[in-house]
């Protein structure tokens, strides 16, 4: 992170929250420098979701800032943000199951027609990175296993060729084995020269792997530290905040 | 007889599938049951009408301009009222069609007066085949159906299109960030949708006399058809357009003429009693 280079995330005192609701997101400033991991971790219902769908633009933003490679995005519609270069996937709900395998694919480019870099060739090194499912582009996506879901959503984020990535728990519900085989796609996804914000309950799967990690708890960052210091009192500290 | 009336009735099924497709297309991409769906029939009849009579136009040009108009008539109702209660919910946006219906019909009602009219067509005589009557409206109206509801099958499953609005019906917010623009597959979902109710229209225009009511007359069974396919479903709504069609024409058989419109609301009053998700839909349920 040397001085003067553009972020790959920028955040700036961004609040956001649902309908009439109060705020969720409580006022998070959040940098994150080029070809990084960042885990983000925190208790249930801290607010991990709400911030990334914040950023990827579901979530209306009632004050702040959100820029991707230095460009300003808080006002841009979700569809416009994929084409500015941010790319998400969601905690559940993460594939079209009425459509086929192929369709999700097909979705996830021919609508970003201007992005630099969508096309046959990011395609055919997508699917390299998921064989499973480039075997199967006429099963429906809605008789998959999780595994292969999550796969399959991965595979769609990355097919729009993003500077920036944010997954929302990869993990949740898969086996042990697939934990391990989706930590090392994001790990290549990452040398690829992707930025990756990455929201995890699997706390040690994703420090493993991670650059940084930020602890989000009640809509607000409480600690930032390099992903190796991260110990077992933080940890206890993470969970003690989540008792408060 | 009862052959007569059950061809009878996959016509009057064909006919009322249009616009059953343009109510469930709607239900599935927007989340809304339309109400405006009957009104919309209206004012395709009346544009083909004045496109027919007064600029003497052939029916066929006169249908092309029939979608078109309520196809704007579509796009404008989205983009004045629809568009801004997107996040509203269901029923807000089913409360404002109704709204936009009442407005549409009278339009039409002040523009047209409340005087019957109708084509200006040739009469022609019906062919007699295997014992049934069939007129040329009956083949004029199957054949464009059909040739409308190949067309829509195709764009659905084949056209970037027809993709978008699918993954915008199975989960809107995941398109949004798969890059679709919600507006515009709203906005081009209102078109496909406007075009299907004007030629629908037309149709009934064929069937009956064009007055200000022409399309209310098929509301109640377009929604039995619709629901009864399971709502979102396009082809549950064609397969319930031709079992209400049917339905409809063979209950004179055993009650008055006067009173089909009762089997319709039969049909509804007991989807809703015992099958809420219609009776091939268990798919629409889910959403
Ligand atoms: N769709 C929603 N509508 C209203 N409130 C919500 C919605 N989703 C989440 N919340 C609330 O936002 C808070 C944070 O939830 P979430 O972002 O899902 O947390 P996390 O992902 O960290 O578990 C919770 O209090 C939750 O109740
Ligand atoms: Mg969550």
């Amino acid at each position: 992170m040397t001085g003067g280079d553009i972020q790959a995330l920028s955040v700036r005192s961004l609040r956001s929250g649902y309908g009439r609701g109060g705020d969720i997101i409580r006022g998070v400033d959040l940098d994150q420098a080029p070809e990084t991991i960042l885990a983000v971790i925190g208790p249930n219902g801290s607010g991990k979701s709400s911030f990334v769908k914040t950023l990827a633009g579901l979530l209306d933003v009632r004050s702040g800032h959100v820029m991707v490679t230095g460009r300003d995005v808080t006002a841009e519609t979700p569809a416009k943000r994929v084409a500015a270069g941010l790319a998400y996937v969601p905690q559940e709900a993460n594939v079209f199951p009425s459509l086929t395998i192929g369709e999700n694919l097909k979705l996830a480019t021919e609508f970003l027609r201007g992005r630099a870099g969508v096309g046959p060739e990011q395609r055919q090194r997508v699917l390299e990175l998921f064989p499973e499912i480039a075997a199967r582009l006429r099963t429906r996506a809605g008789d998959l296993s999780g595994g292969q879901r999550q796969m399959l959503a991965f595979a769609s984020a990355l097919l729009a060729n993003p500077e920036v990535l944010l997954l929302d728990e990869p993990s949740a519900g898969l086996s042990p084995k697939i934990v391990g085989q989706t930590m090392e796609a994001i790990v290549r996804v990452r040398e690829a020269g992707v930025t990756v914000l990455l929201v995890e309950q699997n706390v040690a799967a994703a420090l493993r792997i991670a650059d940084e990690a930020v602890v989000l708890v009640a809509g607000q960052i409480s600690l930032r530290a390099r992903a190796a210091e991260v110990g077992a009192s933080d940890l206890a500290e993470l969970f003690f905040a989540k008792v408060a | 007889m009862a052959v007569q009336l059950f061809f009878n009735g996959l016509v009057t099924g064909l006919l009322i599938a249009l616009p059953a497709l343009a109510l469930t297309l709607i239900f599935g991409v927007l989340k809304f049951a339309n109400f405006a769906v009957g009104s919309m029939v209206t004012l395709g009849a009346y544009a083909a009408w004045v496109a027919n009579v007064r600029l003497g136009l052939p029916l066929s040009a006169s249908a092309a301009i029939a979608a078109v108009t309520v196809a704007a008539a579509g796009v404008a109702s989205d983009q004045l009222v629809f568009e801004r209660l997107r996040e509203r919910g269901s029923i807000s946006l089913l409360v404002a069609s109704m709204g936009v219906s009442l407005i549409i019909e009278n339009v039409c009602r002040f523009a047209f007066g409340n005087a019957s009219r109708g084509f200006d067509v040739a009469p022609s005589r019906p062919i007699r085949w295997q014992g049934i009557r069939i007129n040329q409206e009956q083949i004029t109206t199957a054949a464009v159906v059909l040739v409308c509801l190949v067309l829509v099958d195709a764009l659905l499953r084949f056209s970037p299109l027809g993709r978008a609005m699918r993954a915008v019906a199975d989960n809107a917010s995941l398109a949004a960030v798969r890059g679709v623009e919600r507006r515009t597959v709203a906005r081009l979902t209102w078109a496909l949708v406007g075009a299907l109710l004007g030629v629908a229209g037309v149709l009934s225009g064929l069937d009956r006399a064009i007055d200000p009511l022409i399309g209310w007359n098929y509301q109640i069974p377009i929604f039995a058809a619709a629901i009864l396919g399971g709502l979102g479903s396009p082809l549950g709504a064609i397969a319930g357009a031709l079992v209400i069609g049917v339905a409809e024409e063979m209950s004179a058989l055993v009650i008055p003429t006067n009173y089909r419109q009762v089997v319709s609301f039969a049909v509804i009053l007991a989807l809703l009693l015992f099958r809420a998700n219609g009776l091939f839909g268990a798919k629409a349920a889910r959403r």
